[in-house]
């Protein structure tokens, strides 16, 4: 292959993690099953699955990050990279559409055949909600600011400041990590439990999904801090970053849309917590 | 054009050694970041899962030649079963349920999409690859890995008997509440697996469309196979996320006490209907519109003519897609949605027919005057057009949601999509199976062997699937093992259609050994001057690595069905 | 009405093909009692049922039947099956017309506005000849039944449907399929025969409500051009005139789980005194209270066929257990 090469695409050589991603994801969902019906190693097949899983991030993303480093992302794979990228997003983008879709077909169709519910938005069965002004506002404005501290870190990293960008990206983290931590907080506290009536099922499975993809991004950003550290970034390129930032505002204008709807509107009207 | 073949060829030739440097067995099949080899594979999937899903129709169609329950019980004990009264009904709704998803998620997509544009797309446009090979990898394990799930679920308790038996629109609560057992779950993960890999995929394809074409290849000038590949892709990216929130909350209702759809704490039936529809109707489009690709190719190829309104032809697939998402209540006609959402419903479905009847009459405008051969994959296309128009035109008396509430879950809504997959779907994969095995193997099936292939299937389809518009008007509901002795003729005379149809597929095997063992070497284009597209260009089959340097794209090249290379 | 009740007293009494087993079953045995008396209609008065090796609907009871109907065989039908043949005319044409013997050289044209034009209006024009009746259609569907329309709630049971009438004392009748001999000994067809039918007045708008007690269900008739799905929380109410007295079968038309393709639906529809006296031998009252005002609330109840002993965990059809 190499040398008769005449463009600048990325021809890969085989690689075997595809294949172990797959079946480590088969077995992961594997032993969800069994975990879920309480049947025999449930926890065994589900560890190995999610070792599978560990393991290919480390290995699939590692040989990226080697890949970059070894100048294989010419510009077009760059482009490449931003493509997959904000397609990956909108694919995401619409995933939460489900989840808000559900959303507003209980808030606004709340059914009247259960007591449960009884009509009303929040149910009956819903004695008080969080105050939307309280802890969710101030995630709100934690991952607003994180929004500006990645931002700074783009910028310091453009100028060649890497001082400035290991300051921003540490300070992004941080801040994402503050915010699972409330989060992770507000629902140990919650006036209502999971599940049981559709509007804590929703409550929990938005906002919950929200939460994952918190973590991916904090973790997404964790690994460009390692690769500032390494001193991988340039002020030229640097799409790993920029794709951890992306991903980041996404998190981000969703949890607005969290806010907005299901804190805010959706609870509009009950007692609050 | 012929020069222009040879120079390619020469051009492959001085690389090929480095070109065709292939990888040990293990690391070429199972490590593949090769876009032809991986598309291979997912050819062989899917001829092995229509196999399997063509066989289990076969069961269907035996238990449903006369009424009465015959063969139901033997099957759950091959199965490892009880074969209690229930049990064995219960192997009906696993049958169907297994039919439906094997088809649409494990044939007909990977055929398509995995195989046919993993293949042709980098090569039409002038790359070399895809652009994210490894990626391109990963989607056709969680394939398999997602159809494994499947296979585990047949096994596994599903509340009445072994296996999951939700149809394969996993309606709620019968897969919630109705279910309990861990089959259903394994079904469920089954969707979530194949799911992930055709967004991957979806990704794959869109990036590359827009990335890679080769210099001079706008978008204008690609190939219509690939417009429709971009437009499928796009359909993907957007719908199947939709579906895997659907699931996901099925899993959550099931095993951890949510109540998405479950009327006991508020939920809503329903908004599962809703959100799988959103899915459910751009999936059909996704099974078709590659089709529309293919056919695209073939009929310009076998009428040495360019395509007919190129333009109209590609924003037709954008329009269908476009549409696709804002119908999907028509297949809810009956559950009680109000009048204005049902009028809204219908006048947009029936907007449909006008962009597919602009691609219809385009192949035919294509055709006139053209200077035709009846190759095999002509003859498949020109079946194509007429069976998919018999499949679209009942698909127009389905949309009036007045008429759908007599139709709606009836054997005539079982005919209707038939004639657009089993005859429309599956005729295009033949054809395009037809057209292409020469360049993917380097040898020649027997022509004749196609011809019988397609006759006999043709009459055999016909009769399995025309006779269900009857049983469908007359009142047959979808979904039943055993009916009431009026039902008994047309049944009867089905599955005496399904013995000659699965002839012919007996005859496709043969060919396609007859190929390998003993086929002609095929040359770079066996299909004449009307063949076109990059591919021909290239040696059959192509180099390990094609166009290792770019092919530049003729500028005052007409919008005919794909750019020429420049004879430079 | 007195006319159409005249009619199926004469010819249940008079019909000499009742078969003898089916009198002596019981089945006529309360027709000495008076006119008025309520006794099950015999084979003879099946209406909508399917027609062996049937290519066509059935024929159609209801005024929206009649319309639908009119509207698929004299607008649809046509229209479909002119455009399959005008395509596959199209196609044999050009087969013969423009093959390589007899046209050597291929035109190269590939674009003529007008003609695209043409095949873009001409379907939308023939779309907006379909959408004028369908959308009569549908708002003929959806007419809502007078105030004081004779109510019936349909409930679908895994997999057995109950009946259960508000304005006539809120009782509930549990319909099983009958299994095949029983079916076949009283002349009526296998895996459509119920135990107790749906009774309803026949000739004035009835409101049809649906709800499903477990999984969603669907309550189909074919032969009046009806089908609204049960579904559990929900209560889905529709209008249904049946012009005809007799019975009219129909099937569970939504996948509901095993039994699904045993779950038949029999409506027997009586002229107003029949009617009356059925509703009596059932222990219910005429010109009670009124208790359907406000919808009930679906009970979330358990299925009853998972209670043992319950009317829906009936035995199954007897030729499925020699399986
Ligand atoms: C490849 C798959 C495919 C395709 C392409 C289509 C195409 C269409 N389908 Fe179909 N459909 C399915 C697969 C597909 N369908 C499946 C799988 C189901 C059942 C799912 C389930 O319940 O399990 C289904 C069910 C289904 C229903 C629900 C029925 C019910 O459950 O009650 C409806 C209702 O509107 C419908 C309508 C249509 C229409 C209007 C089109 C149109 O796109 C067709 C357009 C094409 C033409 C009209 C022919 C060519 C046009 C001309 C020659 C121009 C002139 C024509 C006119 C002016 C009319 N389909
Ligand atoms: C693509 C989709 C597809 C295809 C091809 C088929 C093919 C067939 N199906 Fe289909 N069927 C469905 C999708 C499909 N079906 C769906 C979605 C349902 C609804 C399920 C539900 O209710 O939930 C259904 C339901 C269904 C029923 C109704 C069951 C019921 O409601 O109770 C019946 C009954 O006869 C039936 C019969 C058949 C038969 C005889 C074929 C035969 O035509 C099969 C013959 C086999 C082939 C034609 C395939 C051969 C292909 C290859 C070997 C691969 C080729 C690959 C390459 C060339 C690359 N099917
Ligand atoms: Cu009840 Cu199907
Ligand atoms: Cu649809």
């Amino acid at each position: 292959m190499a040398g008769a090469k005449n463009h600048d695409y990325h021809i890969l050589p085989p690689d075997i993690w595809p294949f172990v991603a797959s079946m480590s994801a088969l077995t992961f969902t594997s032993g969800m099953v069994l975990f879920m019906h309480e049947m025999a190693n449930a926890w065994l097949v589900l560890g190995l699955g999610v070792a599978g899983l560990i393991a290919t991030f480390f290995g699939w993303f590692g040989k990226i990050v080697a890949e970059a480093q070894r100048g294989d992302h010419t510009p077009v794979v760059q482009l490449h990279l931003r493509y997959g990228m904000i397609l990956f997003i909108a694919s995401e983008v619409m995933f939460f559409v489900g989840w808000f879709w559900s959303w507003f077909d209980f808030a606004l169709f709340p059914t009247d055949m259960t007591d449960v519910i009884g009509g009303i938005w929040p149910p009956e069965s819903i004695e008080a909600v969080m105050d939307p002004f309280d802890l969710p506002l101030l995630n709100t404005l934690i991952l607003l600011c994180s929004g500006t501290t990645v931002t700074w870190a783009h910028h310091a990293l453009i100028h060649g400041d890497r001082e400035g960008l290991k300051k921003g990206l540490w300070a992004t983290i941080v801040l994402g990590v503050i915010f699972s931590f409330i989060q992770a907080f507000e629902y140990m506290h919650a006036p209502f439990g999971f599940g049981g009536n559709t509007y804590s099922s929703a409550f929990y499975m938005a906002t919950g999904f929200h939460g994952f993809h918190v973590l991916m991004g904090t973790i997404f950003l964790i690994v460009c801090l390692v690769r500032t550290y390494k001193g991988h970034f340039t002020p030229r390129q640097h799409f790993g970053f920029e794709a951890a930032a992306w991903y980041w505002h996404f998190v981000d204008v969703v949890w607005l849309f969290l806010f907005v709807t299901v804190y805010v509107w959706g609870g509009w009207g009950a007692e609050l917590h | 054009m012929a020069t222009t073949a040879d120079s390619f060829q020469a051009h492959t030739e001085e690389h090929h050694h480095d070109a065709d440097h292939k990888p040990s067995f293990f690391a070429r099949w199972f490590m593949s970041t090769n876009h032809k080899d991986i598309g291979t594979l997912y050819l062989i999937f899917a001829i092995f899962a229509g196999v399997i899903g063509g066989g289990i129709s076969g069961i269907m169609r035996a238990e449903l030649r006369e009424p009465g329950i015959q063969y139901l019980g033997w099957w759950v004990a091959l199965l490892g079963g009880e074969a209690g009264f229930d049990q064995t009904l219960h192997m009906w709704n696993v049958l169907i349920s297994a039919h439906g998803l094997i088809m649409v998620f494990f044939m007909v997509m990977p055929a398509m999409i995995g195989g046919f544009a993993n293949w042709f797309v980098p090569i039409m446009i002038g790359a070399p690859d895809m652009a994210f090979p490894r990626m391109n990898n990963i989607s056709f394990w969680l394939t398999v890995a997602g159809f494994c799930s499947l296979m585990i679920s047949t096994f596994m308790p599903g509340g009445t008997g072994l296996g999951a038996g939700t149809g394969w629109t996993v309606y709620a609560p019968l897969s919630t509440s109705g279910s309990p057992g861990p089959a259903v779950d394994f079904a469920i993960f089954s969707l979530h697996l194949a799911g992930a890999g055709s967004i991957m995929g979806a990704i794959n394809f869109i990036t590359t469309i827009f990335n890679m074409r080769a210099p001079g290849m706008t978008l204008h000038k690609m190939p219509l196979f690939v417009w429709s590949v971009l437009v499928t892709a796009f359909l993907l990216l957007l719908a199947l996320p939709v579906l895997a929130a659907a699931i996901t909350m099925l899993i959550t209702d099931r095993n951890f006490g949510t109540t998405f759809f479950d009327p006991a704490g508020g939920g809503d039936p329903l908004l599962y209907q809703h959100l799988f529809w959103f899915f459910g109707h751009p999936e059909v489009y996704i099974m078709i519109l590659p089709g529309f690709g293919m056919i695209s190719q073939i009929i310009a190829t076998f009428s040495r003519k360019p395509v007919f309104g190129y333009l109209g032809m590609a924003y037709a697939m954008v329009a269908i897609g476009v549409v696709g998402f804002i119908v999907w209540a028509h297949h809810m006609y009956t559950v009680g949605l109000d009048v204005n959402t049902k009028m809204y419903f219908t006048a947009a479905t029936m907007v449909i027919a006008v962009p597919t009847g602009i691609k219809i009459f385009s192949w035919i405008a294509t055709m006139w005057k053209g200077s035709l051969t009846f190759a095999s994959p002509m003859v498949w296309a020109l079946g194509f057009i007429f069976l998919f128009t018999v499949g679209g035109v009942t698909g127009v008396v389905l949309a009036n949601g007045g008429i759908d509430d007599n139709l709606h879950d009836t054997y005539y809504v079982v005919a209707h999509f038939h004639y657009v997959l089993s005859l429309g779907a599956v005729t295009s994969l033949f054809a395009g199976f037809y057209y292409w095995f020469p360049k993917m193997s380097g040898r020649m099936h027997s022509e004749l062997l196609a011809h019988i292939h397609f006759w006999i299937f043709f009459v055999g389809v016909n009769m399995i699937f025309f006779p269900m518009h009857f049983l469908g008007m007359d009142g047959m509901p979808r979904r039943i093992p055993d009916y009431t002795p009026a039902f008994a003729y047309w049944n009867n005379f089905a599955t005496i259609g399904y013995e000659v149809m699965a002839v012919s597929v007996g005859v496709f095997f043969v060919n396609l050994i007859y190929a390998f063992v003993a086929g002609k070497k095929a040359g770079p284009n066996p299909w004449g001057e009307g063949a076109t597209t990059l591919e021909w260009t290239l040696s059959s089959p192509p180099p390990f690595h094609q166009f290792e340097t770019l092919p530049v794209i003729d500028d005052n090249h007409d919008h005919s069905h794909g750019g020429k290379p420049a004879t430079a | 009405q007195d006319t159409a009740a005249a009619n199926v007293q004469t010819q249940n009494v008079a019909d000499a093909s009742v078969p003898a087993e089916v009198a002596a079953d019981g089945q006529n045995a309360e027709a000495a009692v008076g006119a008025d008396a309520y006794k099950p209609l015999g084979p003879d008065m099946i209406v909508g049922q399917p027609t062996p090796g049937g290519m066509t609907f059935q024929e159609q009871y209801s005024p929206n039947g009649e319309y639908a109907l009119w509207m698929h065989d004299a607008i649809l039908l046509p229209i479909i099956v002119a455009i399959s043949l005008l395509v596959l005319g199209l196609l044999m044409w050009v087969v013969v017309r423009y093959n390589r013997r007899s046209n050597k050289v291929a035109s190269k044209t590939s674009h003529n506005t007008v003609i695209e034009v043409i095949w873009t209006l001409v379907p939308v024009l023939i779309l907006v000849v379909i959408a004028v009746p369908s959308i009569t259609l549908l708002s003929r569907q959806y007419e809502s039944p007078p105030e004081d329309a004779f109510t019936v709630k349909v409930t679908g049971y895994q997999w057995y449907w109950g009946y259960s009438y508000p304005d006539n004392g809120d009782f509930e009748v549990i319909s099983n399929m009958l299994d095949d001999d029983e079916a076949v000994a009283r002349g009526l067809p296998e895996k459509l025969a119920v135990d107790n039918r749906m009774v309803v007045p026949v000739g004035e708008p009835i409101r049809i409500q649906t709800t499903g007690a477990d999984v969603i269900h669907s309550f189909a008739l074919p032969s009046l051009w009806f089908k609204l799905d049960a579904v559990p929380g929900r209560l889905n109410e529709k209008m249904l005139l049946i012009q005809k007295p007799g019975i009219y079968y129909g099937q569970c038309s939504e996948l509901c789980g095993v039994r699904h393709g045993y779950m038949p639906i029999a409506i027997e529809a009586l002229p107003r005194p029949q009617f009356e006296a059925w509703v009596l031998s059932q222990g219910g009252e005429i010109g009670g209270e009124d208790v359907s005002d406000e919808p009930e609330a679906a009970d979330l109840q358990e299925p009853e066929s998972s209670v043992e002993g319950a009317p829906g965990a009936g035995a199954p059809p007897v030729d499925a257990e020699e399986v």
